[in-house]
């Protein structure tokens, strides 16, 4: 499927202007919401949101609060959207949102440059796992 | 669908101003601004002052050549890539940058570990090595360690500084967790949500790992220290001043802490050099 008009979703773990969705798509309407209720279970204090809201001021993005899925689908309704870019997580909340999102458009999970290439790793210890990785943590990624 | 937030300010307090408007429960909890500005400026400001080669050698000290880097790495403002990259690019040679670049490699393992575990990083990953069982530490963390009020010199300017900052050198926050948990004997989950409430680089990956890795149910053994250690790489600027000074809870050999807080529990070798002085 050709993507034609795709937005980009910015989230908490990627806040940097060279993040790979907006990279792909530097025209494409981007947005971050802020997760009012994930605020309120980690009972978070305001100079986390204060040096979030900082990275976001240097960013192409629209800035919304609420539910990340509803609002992402929101903004992506508002643009006609076809297709929504974004960045990997971590973050068990992070899959569950993609999976909200996928259930309406495709989409497109972009990462940016490794810091070790995706082998298999023993991740028991921090030490088996540094036996594997070291000789490529090492390395400069654009040797 | 809510309006779009604002974006043009004047100036930071302006911002300031704004976000305690739009977040009155944050700001309930704590109103300050961390002096750390978010921003790939500010990040690309510190990344070009990172020096590999003091960072190996002072990295404990809490005056030591630490990059405070993480906030802007926990929220990918800079990439682990190109934190590497630039330390390599900074070293003669790449051996120069093994400590700082191994630090990195902890991140990117501790990411890992969560995308595979998700909201295991929450549960013990292993039974508890101090001879208590996890029913014996108190579920919530005494309000006078949260709010600095304890009268260890020490802990009560690490929570201070927690609050007001955001950040903290990582081997107060080694000396932090070590004694609430072990210490004070607080279930390591209560500390792990309080440090999450305040760190510019919280998440739940880095943070609570560590915090396992500190209580012992993610290491071989429980992570202690002792007055000479703190005072060592703080200069001594807590001691001098402690109203506790006379009655330190961390003044003694190591063996002697740990039988008196692992009673039973055989007792691991925590000599320095063997140590290797800090984490892991």
């Amino acid at each position: 499927m050709t993507i034609r008009r795709p937005i980009v979703w910015v989230h908490g773990d990627d806040l940097s202007p060279e993040n790979a969705a907006i990279a792909a798509n530097p025209v494409a309407p981007a947005i971050f919401v802020f997760d009012d209720r994930a605020i309120e279970r980690y009972k978070v204090t305001l100079k986390r949101i204060a040096f979030i809201y900082e990275c976001l001021l240097e960013l192409p993005v629209v800035i919304r609060r609420g539910d990340p899925a509803v609002e992402v689908l929101a903004f992506a309704r508002e643009h006609d959207a076809d297709a929504i870019l974004t960045t990997p997580s971590p973050a068990p909340g992070f899959r569950q949102i993609v999976r909200t999102l996928e259930r309406n458009l495709p989409v497109d999970i972009l990462s940016g440059m490794p810091f070790v290439p995706d082998l298999h790793y023993d991740l028991g210890r921090f030490s088996r796992y540094w036996r594997t990785a070291e000789r490529h943590a090492m390395s400069a990624a654009d040797e | 669908m809510t309006a779009d937030l604002r974006r043009d300010f004047a100036d930071r307090d302006d911002l300031s101003v704004y976000l305690r408007e739009q977040f009155p429960g944050a700001t309930a909890r704590g109103e300050d601004i961390s002096p750390i500005r978010g921003g790939r400026r500010s990040a690309l400001t510190a990344l070009a002052r990172i020096d590999p080669v003091r960072y190996a050698a002072t990295r404990n000290d809490l005056n030591g050549a630490v990059t405070r880097l993480s906030p802007y790495i926990r929220h990918g403002v800079l990439s682990l890539a190109e934190v590497r990259d630039a330390a390599l690019a900074r070293a003669i040679e790449p051996g120069q940058a093994y400590k700082l670049v191994q630090e990195l490699a902890w991140r990117d393992y501790w990411r890992r570990l969560y995308a595979e575990i998700g909201a295991g990083v929450w549960r013990d990953r292993e039974p508890l090595k101090t001879g208590k069982r996890t029913d014996r530490y108190a579920p919530d963390l005494p309000p006078e360690i949260e709010r600095g009020e304890t009268g260890l010199a020490c802990m009560d300017a690490f929570a201070r500084e927690l609050r007001e900052t955001g950040y903290l050198h990582n081997h107060a926050r080694m000396w932090v967790a070590a004694w609430v948990v072990h210490w004070r004997g607080v279930r390591w989950q209560a500390g792990a949500r309080w440090f999450l409430r305040h760190l510019l680089d919280g998440d739940p990956a880095s943070n609570n790992l560590s915090w396992q890795w500190v209580a012992s149910t993610f290491s071989s053994k429980p992570y202690l220290f002792n007055r000479e250690n703190l005072a060592r790489y703080t200069g001594n600027r807590y001691c001098r001043e402690c109203p506790l000074r006379d009655a330190c809870p961390f003044d003694a050999p190591y063996e002697e802490l740990q039988a008196r807080l692992f009673p039973g529990v055989p007792s691991p070798d925590h000599r320095p050099a063997a140590r290797k002085d800090r984490r892991r």
